[in-house]
């Protein structure tokens, strides 16, 4: 009884001052890398991640192309800086296992047979992190992901679900995922379809609290959803605005 | 004319329409397939694309640079997805590495290497790159814009399909300006228009 009045309080707040089913504030730039085809920044809660899309490429190594499709390379860092003790450089298992299954959710989104024998490259460098960062950065590789303008069947949007203190909660941080009886499920979906791309769980569930938490995990992710076609329209709209005031302004200076 | 911003998933239309470029049907709906333009009072279903890499169609003049000469031809860089080859058997003048050339596409192979033929090299001259999909908007509607552009800064230019544009003699710095200016507008109705603004009133102030 105790462990649960630690998670959330009696007016049904977290630690932080969220509610159950509310994620952390995010924050979608598009366009930030200019060396690359496309690119995206994304600050969701204290997680800070840059995402960088080069391609189609031709592919190399050519054994590895395909002639039938084109192949996802998802490369998932983290910084050395990004977690409280430093953590060694080079790749690790975790950061293997994660580039692999995100690569593989790209896989189902992207018309790769449009683009035989050629390789598309995604970068992932995760600066900052507090738990969920596997969905921040699939969220912002896929924003990246359209902004090189790959055609794709949907956007891929990725939101974290899990228990802490026996509540179901979405977007767990750090401190919630460390609970004794935590349980983590990262989650990707498609929005328009609801499809599910990604999907792991680390810990022990019900059947009925598993249940609750992919229905949770949905929502969240449409909420998510939102800002990522918030932030794809806004890189259009902004040069809009400035120019329909250009020809009065250059009337006025003649 | 009515046009929206569209992103990849989102469903563009209700009606039953033609399908065009760039959309997908999921479910019996129309979706877009990329960000893109979407123009509602057509009766095609079609979506521009705002970002992308150039893809080869036949009969497209591009301008590649000439890359490395081997026994049997040239391979050069014509800014696509794929390399392209111009075998020595179809043409009579020699080439040079580095030399800039226009051509055109003469084929696109099933292992999607582009066949181009007729080259002719540049003398002098700047070379730009624009975003590809971006290209028609410089040419405009039947050449207009490329016109207008013409006019403003006095140089004779060719655009290739390819996101190059090659330009030689008048105002180079506002040409290279005005394209800056439509790449950033390309989204934008009455670019022609504002872009005759645009150099009338530049050319003014010189």
């Amino acid at each position: 009884m105790d462990e649960k009045t630690a998670y959330v309080d009696k007016h049904g707040k977290r630690t932080d001052g969220r509610v159950l089913n509310e994620v952390r504030p995010i924050k979608i730039e598009v366009g930030v890398i200019p060396e690359a085809d496309g690119s995206c920044y994304l600050e969701w809660g204290q997680n800070k991640v840059f995402a960088a899309v080069y391609g189609p490429n031709e592919c190399i190594p050519k054994h590895m192309s395909d002639p039938t499709k084109a192949i996802i390379r998802y490369n998932y860092r983290m910084a050395s800086f990004s977690v409280p003790d430093r953590k060694r450089p080079q790749p690790g298992r975790r950061e293997v296992e994660i580039s692999k299954v995100s690569g593989e959710a790209f896989e189902k989104v992207v018309f790769l047979e449009r683009f035989p024998g050629t390789q598309i490259e995604v970068e992932v460098e995760i600066l900052d992190s507090n738990a969920g960062t596997r969905v921040a950065a699939l969220t912002a590789a896929s924003v990246a992901m359209a902004d090189a303008g790959i055609p794709m069947k949907d956007i891929i949007v990725g939101c974290g679900v899990g228990k802490a203190g026996g509540h179901v909660m979405v977007d767990l941080n750090k401190f919630e995922e460390d609970a004794p009886d935590a349980v983590d499920v990262p989650m990707a979906i498609l929005p328009s379809t609801d499809e599910i791309v990604l999907l792991q769980l680390d810990g022990l569930a019900t059947r009925e609290e598993f249940q609750s938490m992919i229905s949770e995990g949905i929502k969240a992710c449409k909420m998510v959803y939102e800002k990522q076609k918030e932030a794809l329209k806004q890189k259009y709209r902004i040069p809009a605005e400035e120019s329909m005031n250009l020809p009065e302004q250059g009337e006025g200076f003649e | 004319m009515s046009k929206r911003i569209v992103i990849p998933g989102e469903q563009v239309s209700e009606e039953r329409k033609r399908l065009g470029s760039h959309v997908y049907l999921r479910e019996g709906k129309i979706c877009s397939d990329c960000v893109g333009l979407y123009n509602e009072e057509s009766n095609v279903a079609s979506v521009v694309p705002l970002e992308g890499k150039y893809i080869p169609l036949v009969g497209d003049t591009i301008i590649g640079i000439v890359e490395s000469e081997n026994y049997s031809g040239y391979h050069v860089d014509v800014n696509a997805v794929y390399p392209s080859f111009i075998s020595k058997k179809d043409i009579r003048e020699i080439l040079k590495p580095k030399s800039v050339i226009s051509a055109r596409v003469d084929d696109v192979q099933e292992n999607m290497e582009i066949k181009v033929s007729g080259p002719r090299v540049f003398a002098g001259g700047e070379l730009f790159t624009v975003s590809p999909v971006r290209i028609p908007r410089v040419i405009g509607r039947d050449g207009s814009m490329l016109n207008v552009l013409r006019e403003g800064t006095g140089a004779s230019i060719l655009v290739g399909r390819n996101g190059r544009v090659w330009a030689k003699g008048g105002n180079l710095d506002l040409l290279r300006r005005s394209l800056e200016k439509i790449e950033s507008e390309a989204h934008l109705d009455n670019l022609t228009d504002r872009m005759t603004a645009f150099l009338g009133l530049a050319k003014k102030n010189n």
